[in-house]
């Protein structure tokens, strides 16, 4: 089933792809959601457990910021623990994706 | 979907969590429909994109669940942890289940099996000396003392296992979980 390791795939990075994002400045809910349903085909609400998990483990924390129009924006930015973590995990998937590289180039 | 009948479901399937978590919860999605609609999105395409709100729920559940019983050991969190891994089907109920109500119940006869003991050993301190009992009165308190304290430790290393297994087991749903979560997310 192409379809269903396709999503598994996608689903499977989407903490790295949080985390990335955030290692390149701070931000909030709504726009990582977009930025990444707009990358990766994946529902937005997902995000927000996500949140839940990486805020319960340490690895972003929250801040809140008037917004322009409407109620205050709570932004996520990444703990010193968010940007070990996502360091490793970025060489871990460096790693996985150039060994699976390989495999595909040889077949 | 209507912004009112995604928040009411997902109000729904988050009924257990506590007041605060769940005002917590509600206000990401509200603030997600309130930022979609300044960028021109209609109610149902939002709803739409954010996807199936019992699911979220669910998920959200677990989360909550989970870091409870890490912050604090008891047996309500044990039980709405268990419940809510069970809930995101990290916990497989055909092959786990039964070796976990087996050990629950072997829990249960135990702590009832301390229980006793220990009433036990009180009532052979008490009535002891007053029973005709071989050793005289100060070997029947004594047995009773030993007794107690006997059931004392038992029930503390008994604790002790039982924090231990709950934490095994949330250990592997969560390392389940993660592996299961996107087969779990793909509808």
């Amino acid at each position: 089933m192409p379809e269903a390791i396709e999503t598994q795939l996608k689903k499977g990075v989407l903490a790295l792809c949080v985390l990335a994002l955030l290692s390149r400045g701070d931000g909030y809910a709504y726009d990582i959601a977009s930025r990444l349903s707009g990358a990766i085909d994946m529902g937005e609400g997902t995000i927000y457990p996500l949140m839940r998990r990486l805020q319960a483990d340490k690895l972003v924390e929250t801040y809140l910021v008037e917004s322009p129009a409407g109620p205050p924006r709570k932004y996520y930015r990444l703990t010193d623990a968010g940007r070990a973590s996502f360091a490793q995990q970025k060489a871990e998937w460096e790693t996985f994706a150039g060994a699976v590289n390989n495999i595909l180039g040889e077949g | 979907m209507t912004k009112a009948e995604f928040m009411a479901r997902l109000r729904r399937g988050l009924a257990a969590l506590s007041p605060v978590a769940l005002a917590e919860v509600t206000a990401d999605y509200e603030a997600h429909f309130e930022e979609a609609a300044a960028a021109g999105r209609s109610e149902e395409e939002t709803a739409a994109a954010l996807g199936d709100p019992d699911r979220l729920a669910r998920e959200l559940r677990a989360e909550y669940g989970l870091k409870a019983w890490e912050d604090k050991k008891s047996p309500a969190n044990a039980t709405g942890a268990i419940i809510a891994l069970l809930g995101l089907g990290a916990i497989d109920v055909l092959i786990l289940a039964p070796i976990l109500f087996s050990l629950i119940s072997v829990i249960f006869t135990l702590v009832f099996v301390v229980i006793a003991l220990f009433f036990v050993g009180g009532a052979v301190m008490i009535a002891g000396p007053f029973v005709d009992y071989g050793g005289g009165p100060v070997m029947a308190v004594l047995a009773g003392l030993g007794l107690v304290g006997g059931a004392t430790g038992f029930g503390a290393l008994l604790t002790l296992a039982t924090v231990g297994l709950i934490n095994a087991l949330v250990w592997y749903a969560r390392l389940h979980f993660k592996l299961l979560k996107p087969a779990i997310e793909a509808q």
